[in-house]
């Protein structure tokens, strides 16, 4: 199974068998990865599944819908140039050993 | 889309006897459902000249997919681009990318979740006032007592609109009954709002919009260019009919469901954040917004099944939602199940609820203060539902609260 790791804010590292299909903020919340909201469930109505996307692996992730394009702008921490909202990063086999470091805050 | 001469060589979708707007189904809509469901992924009902999807993953398609099913045809059963159609367009809901894509763009900007997260001191404050209240009043009707006290403050307040607040409910009935059939329903309710129509009229338009709501925003935006000329009104008329009446229709499912699910209450009484997860299944188990209809583009095929063009197409979200290849045990309420993003009660895809964390956040608060007062909920008597073509609601649900 596919491998994701996830920086915390406190700087530890967690890593996660992300079965494909399933996204990042299932993935993260499922483990009881606190950084992660995801208050809508992934209707790209929150902004709260916010993560930076390490960015050799940016050009694997993908492409964002318009929504998620729009919403990244009220993301708490603000935008970054490699963020996404983890509800729409779906795992692949292409996104093994995939790293992101959480944004902070969320709220 | 498959190739036109595979596509014609698939049967036609079969016709369904079944009036999804009758009195009995509009009451009691889970057997039309089941039904719906089970004959086929998607079926014809000659009555109403429209196609009919219930199942989870059609819905989904028909509701996002809008190369082959457009909104632009209104998301009502009547199309707006044809003389003869029996309600207005929206400027955000009926129009298809891109030229969606910008609309929604400017409206995320003036409520952003940013935005909505500031507004929970004042829907707590509201929320905390209301709870005193009925607790001390102990037997209630909660419709009205609690939920329509609560929401017709919090939502009005917020978007800054100056309508009278007991115009709100005819309103809505109306609203929801024309995304349905020119039929009985709508011309009692057409007659019933007819003296406060001008009313609300007056209430989206400019003049009408008080300082510091979210209307105003939409009109200074207007101003700027983010929206077409003229559309600002008729934005904020679209957050009055998707706002409000939805939102009490969740509220009170959610009080209904927990005084019958007391094992779930349990849950909730040990962590009052699950309110949240409370609500959100009760969107799924009783949605409010019953339908919302696209429009086929060209003949085309779903799932095995040949449809023809220009066809309106009701995708039944609350069928979809208790639909078993999607759900385990899906008639059952289970405030654990996570069933948000999940569940298709605030629609999916590009026009999904734009609202929707206002609605979480109104619920969170009203349900938290009422949980964190009360030991116990009960019913009274029987609970009683609004007949209301395209939305379920309640309209009576006598409940006893008992305080902890």
């Amino acid at each position: 199974m596919p491998k994701v790791t996830f920086i915390n804010p406190d700087e530890t590292r967690v890593e996660l068998e992300v079965p494909v299909g399933t996204s990042l903020m299932r993935a993260a919340t499922a483990h009881g990865l606190d950084g992660i909201v995801g208050d809508c469930g992934g209707g790209l109505t929150c902004a709260t599944c916010h993560v930076l996307v390490q960015e050799e692996f940016l050009p694997n992730t993908p492409s964002m819908t318009p929504n998620e394009e729009q919403m990244l702008d009220f993301t708490a921490m603000g935008r970054q140039i490699n963020s996404r909202l983890s509800c729409q990063l779906v795992m692949t086999e292409e996104l093994d050993g995939l790293t992101v470091r959480i944004a902070d805050p969320q709220l | 889309m498959t190739n036109t001469s595979a596509a014609t060589s698939l049967p036609e979708a079969p016709v369904l006897d079944i009036d999804p707007f009758s009195d009995e189904n509009i009451e009691n809509p889970y057997e039309f459902h089941r039904i719906l469901r089970e004959t086929a992924p998607v079926v014809f009902i000659e009555k109403y000249n429209m196609y009919a999807v219930g199942r989870y993953e059609a819905v989904r398609t028909v509701m996002s997919d809008f190369e082959r099913f457009t909104s632009e045809g209104g998301v009502g059963l009547s199309d707006i681009r044809k003389p003869g159609a029996w309600r207005t367009a929206s400027p955000i809901t009926e129009i298809d990318p891109p030229r969606h894509t910008k609309v929604r763009g400017a409206l995320t900007k003036v409520i952003s979740p940013i935005v909505i997260r500031q507004w929970r001191e004042v829907f707590a404050a509201e929320a905390e006032k209301i709870a005193d209240r009925v607790v001390e009043q102990g037997e209630i009707e909660a419709v009205h007592d609690l939920v329509e006290a609560f929401i017709l403050k919090a939502f009005p307040d917020v978007l800054g609109v100056d309508m009278p607040r007991e115009n709100f409910l005819d309103i809505g009935e109306m609203n929801f009954n024309q995304i349905g059939p020119n039929n009985e329903l709508l011309k009692k309710s057409l007659e019933k709002v007819e003296p406060i129509l001008p009313a609300f009229q007056r209430a989206f338009q400019r003049e009408a919009m008080l300082p510091g709501g979210f209307g105003e925003k939409i009109f200074e935006a207007e101003d700027k260019g983010e929206f077409e000329a003229g559309t600002a009104g008729p934005h904020v008329r679209s957050f009055l009919r998707a706002g409000v009446d939805t939102t009490i229709a969740g509220i009170g499912h959610t009080l209904n469901l927990l005084a019958q699910n007391p094992g779930e209450w349990e849950k909730i009484k040990a962590d009052p954040t699950k309110v949240r997860g409370a609500f959100d299944e009760a969107i799924r188990l009783q949605s409010p917004s019953q339908v919302m209809f696209r429009t086929t583009v060209r003949d085309t095929d779903l799932d095995g099944y040949r449809m023809a063009g220009d066809v309106k197409v009701g995708s039944f979200l609350g069928a979809a939602n208790r639909d078993q290849r999607k759900f385990v045990d899906p008639d059952r309420f289970d405030v654990d199940r996570e069933s948000a993003g999940v569940h298709l009660a605030l629609g999916v895809g590009h026009h999904i609820c734009i609202g929707q964390m206002i609605a979480r956040l109104e619920a969170e608060c009203i349900l938290g203060a009422v949980a964190r007062r009360v030991k116990r909920i009960e019913l009274t008597g029987e609970p009683r539902y609004r007949l209301v073509n395209t939305l379920r609601t309640l309209e009576h649900l006598p409940l006893r609260l008992v305080a902890a």
